[in-house]
């Protein structure tokens, strides 16, 4: 009779030591997943879409209607490259990579997959620009306008997602009806972004990111 | 009375003598300033650059450099802090373990009234280091994205390689890769493992991942030692015709993407970030105090069609 007490209370022992062991186990590890920690990182105050909304209706049209003329730049960059970069540029970071907001008109030459190509008007129609009409992310479009510092937003990734959100807004609600209506022979009246690098300039392959399109056929 | 005054003027020598040791014993104006160089590794060839072009441009400007390896351990970072501040450094140069782990050396030597002036990778707080030179991530993996999709022609499986989970700069350059990526459905990623931005792990890691998926097109790495790690594995598993992209300009990757074995890169200009952060523990000293708390530093995408322009680590031609 004894023993078997002593038996059961043995297991009894046995089990709450296990049950402990388990329990401490359990409570003193735990998994995230990195797309959690990846998510964590923005602040959860700061919205971005909201941010860039605002951002694109009140400074940056507005800011774009002033932008340099791109047959007065690439003119520039050809004779005076220097004086371009000084009085046109904008770049929130130190290096070669620099950013302009550009303006002008021009006719529709041909189509791809990735971008519109427009003849220049005013320029003796002897230079091409390509319109990206897929690949428009990065902060290209942000960092032209010169309307942003960094020194103002918490953290990196807060301010980047003003990039992703600015161009989605070019993505979903500026690049569809122009992809539809631009014909070739069209007459095409932009605004946009571009980037060149400072120490090899070349203005042969001007893509343009854009902010504001406008077809009149 | 002659008795009485002496214990009294012990007393007052001890106290100057105990208040100067407990001021700091930083260089006086006619000694030269001393600078630590705190760098996270010196078992990564970048960091290496990184610390001795720092090193080199501290000298230059008149100043006394020492260079401490924190082994990518944050312990070892805190007592290289400790030595440094308790050894009358000037100021420190410092490129940290972890973006949160190393708030605290920093808000301590900002206690001690010693600049900080971080290096490559960021603290997760403004209130400490007195400026933060770091290149822009997010926007060159977005060039790399960018190239990414367009070489892989929209389709196909990959893994992504990640840095250090802690480190700010793995995940902007993550970001910055999938704001593109991701807008692709047809291309898939498979598996997307940290591993740790070391050469040897990255090997380890994407040979195990091969047994599972030994099908995929393409590895995007974070950095440019796991680039090498990853095709090394890939070339002992005889797939050499699986596309690696990596991020930092290292010199056996800006090789490998002339010899047509890495696709791309993204150049950072460590030296560019050294020598800046040396510039401005020299304006520090000579009284400036209005830095931006934080200055990017461009990232530039480097191919097979611009190699040419390129030398390893940014350097100037």
């Amino acid at each position: 009779m004894q023993k078997s007490n002593m038996r059961r209370i043995k297991l009894i022992k046995y089990i709450l030591t296990i049950a402990l062991i388990v329990f401490v186990a359990y409570n003193s590890v735990y998994f995230r997943k990195l797309d959690e920690v990846k998510a964590a990182s923005p602040s959860k105050s700061f919205n971005p879409k909201s941010f860039a909304s605002d951002f694109y209706k009140n400074k940056l049209l507005p800011r774009a209607d002033s932008a340099v003329d791109l047959n007065v730049l690439i003119s520039i960059l050809k004779t005076q490259p220097d004086e371009a970069f000084k009085k046109y540029s904008n770049a929130l970071a130190i290096g070669n990579i620099r950013y302009f907001l550009v303006k002008g008109e021009g006719i529709i030459h041909s189509k791809s997959d990735d971008a519109v190509i427009v003849k220049l008007k005013g320029d003796r129609g002897e230079t091409n620009v390509n319109i990206a009409i897929e690949f428009v992310y990065g902060n290209a479009i942000r960092d032209a306008s010169g309307l942003m510092n960094l020194n103002d937003f918490s953290n990196t990734a807060e301010f980047n997602s003003i990039s992703e959100s600015i161009n989605e807004i070019i993505r979903k609600e500026v690049l569809p009806s122009f992809v539809r209506d631009a014909d070739v022979g069209s007459n095409v009246k932009f605004t946009g972004a571009i980037e060149i690098n400072r120490k090899y300039v070349d203005i042969s392959l001007i893509e343009i990111l854009p902010i504001d399109l406008s077809i009149q056929n | 009375m002659k008795t009485s005054i002496k214990p009294l003027l012990y007393t007052c020598a001890l106290i100057i003598v105990g208040m100067s040791g407990c001021t700091n014993n930083r260089t006086s104006a006619d000694e030269k300033k001393k600078v630590a160089i705190v760098v996270s590794t010196l078992n990564n060839p970048w960091f290496v650059f990184l610390a001795e072009t720092a090193a080199a441009q501290v000298r230059a400007l008149g100043y006394e450099p020492k260079i401490f390896d924190s082994q990518n351990n944050t312990a070892l970072e805190t007592e290289h802090f400790e030595n440094a501040l308790a050894s009358g450094y000037d100021a420190i140069l410092f490129n940290p373990t972890d973006a949160d782990g190393s708030v605290a050396n920093v808000k301590r030597a900002k206690d001690a009234y010693v600049p900080v002036f971080c290096m490559d990778r960021e603290v997760n707080t403004t209130d400490g280091a007195t400026s933060q030179i770091l290149s822009d991530n997010y926007s060159g993996c977005v060039a790399l994205g960018k190239y990414f999709v367009q070489t892989m022609n929209k389709k196909g499986k990959y893994v992504e390689l990640l840095g250090l989970v802690n480190d700010n700069n793995t995940w902007n350059r993550s970001k910055g890769f999938h704001s593109v990526v991701d807008n692709y459905q047809n291309l898939q990623m498979v598996a997307q493992q940290s591993a740790e931005f070391d050469r040897n792990k990255a090997m380890e890691v994407l040979e195990s991942i091969l047994q599972a998926h030994p099908d995929i097109d393409a590895v995007f790495c974070g950095n440019d030692a796991m680039a090498s790690g990853a095709y090394q594995a890939l070339a002992a598993a005889g797939k050499t015709n699986v596309k690696v992209y990596g991020f930092d300009g290292a010199e056996d990757v800006i090789e490998s993407i002339r010899n047509g074995k890495i696709e791309a890169t993204g150049m950072q200009f460590p030296q560019l970030i050294a020598e800046q952060a040396a510039i401005f523990a020299d304006e520090y000293f000579k009284g400036k105090r209005d830095f931006a708390k934080k200055v990017p530093v461009a990232v530039e995408l480097v191919t097979k069609k611009n190699i040419e322009n390129y030398l390893a680590y940014g350097k100037r031609d």
